[in-house]
């Protein structure tokens, strides 16, 4: 069974080349990467979930994604949307540039002043995101919404679709069927530690369940329920074996 | 097609053949018949090639050539690195891959068999072998390499 | 000014994980603003992924040039899943095995040698796109 892997954000910029915008996505997205956020994102190359790049789809289904769009095309959104996964946040220059009153965004080659402004802006948007997505931070309003992932209806422990090989554990919670990643490996962590069910551990559990899960806030209730009870129930079946 | 053990960091996910042996530098040694001596095939693994980036040029030493371990096997050269490979077996060059001379890229493509480097009749080799690991602990030993890799960054 | 000769789409990958991205990319600048501004037109892979209908209407008209940064060919590909036809496909790598001394380095901003290989490949390229021109003209000479 593989460990549980270190949280991290992909990002996918639309790199458009017939806009100075695409470029500045392009540069944004490397600032964050090599620069600001280093560490903790990983680049993805959105052409590759149509032509191949079995990693990148895979990383993508796991991990939380930002797309960063130069037009509102926004090719990275949809293209993500369609061919991996709907992306957590995405964000498009241009209304960036319209909030700091950025006009004249030129030079698709080399930036002019005013796009050069634009990458520094949208490195930092990504980076609001990027710490929001790894629960750095109370969700401020980093100027673009956090989706839920999408639940499935099956009914036991089964392998992520990425294919990485991590295992999610499916769980009706507030009435919905909810796919809940690396639920498995959570498990078998706590229990390592020796922990056992308790109101203690489950804050825990729902703390590093949403490490990997969209959690709506109005629900983490019913998810802590849940969650301890099978828990128990996990605890209960390692105890007979 | 030999069975394997992969483990995913990030978006790369790095394969280890089972049904062969390894050097820590990320080398395998393939057994491939005994003939007179022990014929071996050697190349390089998943996570060496991955982590080398795309192979420009590879050129390895000519038929004839004899080795000891450690010796210069071949040079690789790929967008990012310039490697010496050192031959994880002591030997006689018997065979190189000519495939790689028009199409280095093959190392990246099939690491495990088309990529092949050379094929080396071995010397001393139940010597040899007794400082290869199997790919179990090979297998660990590149999940450091690997864990190692992602604190850089 | 587009003299009416049909334009030749050049579609470079601008992958963002690796310098020769970063080569196709400024390849594709390099050839279509400074080389051959009045025969060639950049298309945003990023469109094609998305099924631009105007992109792809583009590509289904005119002959391609891709231009990709590594084997996987994604603009290669995506053209010819698009519908279009694919004229030459160019891979950096292999112009890097031609040019060994350019050795790209660096994605946001090229090293010197990968702004060189650049405009190698691009005016490499400019010769395929005179190339189909003579031949969709029957054989004059480009300006």
């Amino acid at each position: 069974m593989p460990s549980l892997p270190e949280r991290k954000v992909g990002i996918v910029a639309c790199s458009g080349e017939e806009l100075a915008e695409g470029t500045v996505t392009r540069l944004a997205a490397l600032k964050v990467l090599h620069e600001i956020r280093r560490g903790e994102t990983v680049t993805i190359c959105l052409p590759l979930f149509l032509a191949g790049g079995e990693g990148d789809r895979a990383f993508a289904k796991f991990h939380p994604t930002i797309t960063v769009d130069g037009c509102a095309r926004k090719c990275a959104a949809h293209g993500t949307e369609t061919y991996s996964g709907k992306p957590a946040a995405s964000i498009v220059v241009g209304e960036i540039a319209a909030e700091h009153g950025i006009a004249g965004i030129e030079g698709r080659r080399c930036l002019n002043p005013a796009g050069q402004k634009a990458v520094d802006l949208t490195a930092e948007r990504l980076a609001a995101l990027v710490d929001q997505l790894l629960g750095k931070e109370e969700r401020p309003d980093a100027g673009a919404s956090v989706e839920t992932p999408a639940a499935s209806s099956d009914s036991a422990v089964v392998g992520c679709s990425c294919g990485s090989g991590i295992p999610v554990k499916v769980l009706t919670i507030a009435g919905q069927s909810v796919e809940v990643v690396a639920l498995p490996l959570i498990f078998d962590k706590l229990r390592e530690a020796r922990r056992v069910p308790s109101e203690a551990v489950a804050q825990d559990l729902l703390e590093m369940v949403k490490v990997y899960n969209y959690v709506c806030p109005e629900t983490e209730a019913s998810w802590r329920e849940v969650l301890v009870r099978e828990f128990a129930a996990y605890c209960e079946r390692e105890l007979s074996r | 097609m030999p069975e394997f053990l992969a483990t995913t960091v990030d978006k790369f996910t790095f394969r280890v053949a089972t049904d062969r042996l390894y050097c820590r530098d990320g080398l395998w040694v393939f057994w491939i018949q005994p003939q007179g001596g022990v014929r071996v095939r050697v190349g390089l693994t998943d996570y060496l090639q991955q982590h080398s980036g795309d192979v420009a040029f590879v050129t390895v030493k000519p038929p004839g050539t004899k080795l000891q371990v450690g010796d210069d096997l071949a040079d690789l050269e790929t967008i990012k690195v310039v490697l010496e490979l050192a031959s994880p077996v002591s030997g006689v060059i018997v065979a190189v891959n000519d495939a790689l001379e028009l199409n280095p890229e093959l190392v990246n493509q099939s690491p495990y068999e088309k990529g092949w480097l050379a094929e080396i009749d071995a010397t001393d080799w139940e010597a040899g072998r007794s400082s290869l690991l199997d790919a179990k602990a090979y297998f660990e030993v590149m999940q450091s390499q690997a864990q190692e890799e992602l604190k850089k960054l | 000014m587009n003299d009416g000769k049909p334009q030749v789409v050049i579609v470079p990958c601008s992958g963002i994980g690796k310098a020769f991205g970063s080569v196709a990319r400024e390849a594709g600048y390099e050839l279509c603003d400074e080389l051959r501004p009045n025969t060639t037109r950049l298309v945003a892979l990023s469109k094609l992924v998305l099924g631009d209908e105007q992109a792809r209407e583009r590509v289904r008209r005119c002959p391609a040039i891709t231009i990709d940064g590594c084997k996987l060919m994604c603009a290669a590909k995506l053209v010819k899943h698009n519908g279009g036809t694919v004229a030459r496909e160019v891979a950096v790598l292999d112009a890097y095995r031609q040019h060994k001394e350019l050795k790209p380095d660096g994605i946001a901003e090229l090293n010197a040698e990968g702004k060189q290989l650049a405009r190698v490949l691009a005016e490499e390229i400019a010769e395929v796109v005179d190339d189909l021109g003579r031949d969709a003209s029957g054989g004059g000479n480009h300006a």
